[in-house]
């Protein structure tokens, strides 16, 4: 844990950071992209895997609204926690746009229904494994799947949340999961460690 | 443990597990394009600080701006941003780690060497 007299620096800094480029000093702007960008950046690659191409652009995004509301910053969170806040919408806004486009399961089919067997999980898999068979196994999931694995587990966003936002009904998002849940498994099982 | 409560907690895991990957460093070309973009929405409200004034908050200028400094001039003719022309930002938005080595020039400290 920083001690408080680090935590006061890092506010007075923060503040002194945003009052420069608030005065549109170019360099100033520099050293805000500079000292930050790693942060959204990782924040938001984590959040679109396995889509991380789309990292870029919504990493541009963050940074852009960022300026737009800046002058509302008071120094109340530090400015990567602010950043990150920022950075949280614009995902949310992602995952919203693209699970709009996709078709969704039909409410009659119940396949998605079907009893799938439990993949033995007990073995031990050490961290970076787990990790790197995650991602593989995303990857190679159909994108809407991914998306709404991602925004209900990564996001912890409640299956009504994101009906809301994407203006489908609770059920088929449950649905959606169900079936992405499904393949995720299969997948899985199928991946080896 | 019921196979739905079994599930959950299944998936939470592994998501979480995504979540806690290792940090990484953002592409030098990433960082250029964001500083071009906020510099481009800082001048759509109206110039940007001179490069007098820069100087003068104790910031070093890169050769091309010194030049733009030191001429005769008014201030306003001083704040577009100069970069806009400069071979090092197309470079730096496009070319990973370009080979740009300019003292003071923002696209070489977005540089991951």
């Amino acid at each position: 844990m920083q001690p408080v007299a680090e935590l006061q620096q890092d506010a007075a800094e923060d503040l002194k950071l945003v009052a420069d480029v608030l005065r549109k000093d170019r360099k100033a702007t520099a050293e805000f992209v500079l000292r930050y960008t790693d942060w959204v950046y990782g924040y938001v690659r984590r959040r679109v895997m396995p889509r991380t191409d789309v990292a870029d652009d919504l990493t541009q995004e963050v940074f852009v609204a960022s300026w737009q509301s800046l002058k509302n910053y008071r120094g109340n969170a530090s400015l990567r926690n602010w950043l990150l806040g920022i950075a949280r919408h614009k995902v949310d806004d992602y995952y919203r746009k693209r699970l709009r486009t996709f078709d969704w399961p039909d409410a009659e089919d119940e396949s998605v229904a079907e009893p799938c067997a439990i993949p033995a999980y007990e073995e031990q898999i050490d961290r970076a494994s787990l990790q790197k068979k995650t991602k593989r196994v995303l990857a190679g999931l159909p994108e809407a799947y991914g998306l709404v694995l991602l925004w209900r587990y990564q996001e912890g966003r409640s299956a009504r949340e994101m009906a809301e936002l994407t203006g489908k009904t609770e059920k088929a998002i449950e649905r959606m999961l169900a079936r992405a849940r499904e393949r995720f498994k299969r997948r899985w099982n199928h991946a080896g460690a | 443990m019921p196979e739905h409560d079994w599930d959950e907690e299944l998936f939470r895991a592994v998501c979480d597990s995504a979540e806690t990957a290792s940090e990484e460093r953002a592409p030098s070309r990433v960082k250029a394009r964001v500083y071009s973009a906020i510099i481009r929405e800082q001048q759509e409200s109206g110039p940007l600080q001179s490069l007098s004034e820069t100087r003068a908050s104790g910031h070093g200028l890169c050769v091309f701006e010194s030049l733009v400094q030191i001429a005769p001039v008014g201030e306003k003719a001083k704040s577009p941003f100069f970069c806009w022309t400069c071979h090092a930002r197309l470079l730096a938005e496009n070319v990973e780690d370009a080979p740009i080595f300019w003292i003071n020039c923002p696209y070489v400290t977005f540089q991951n060497r």
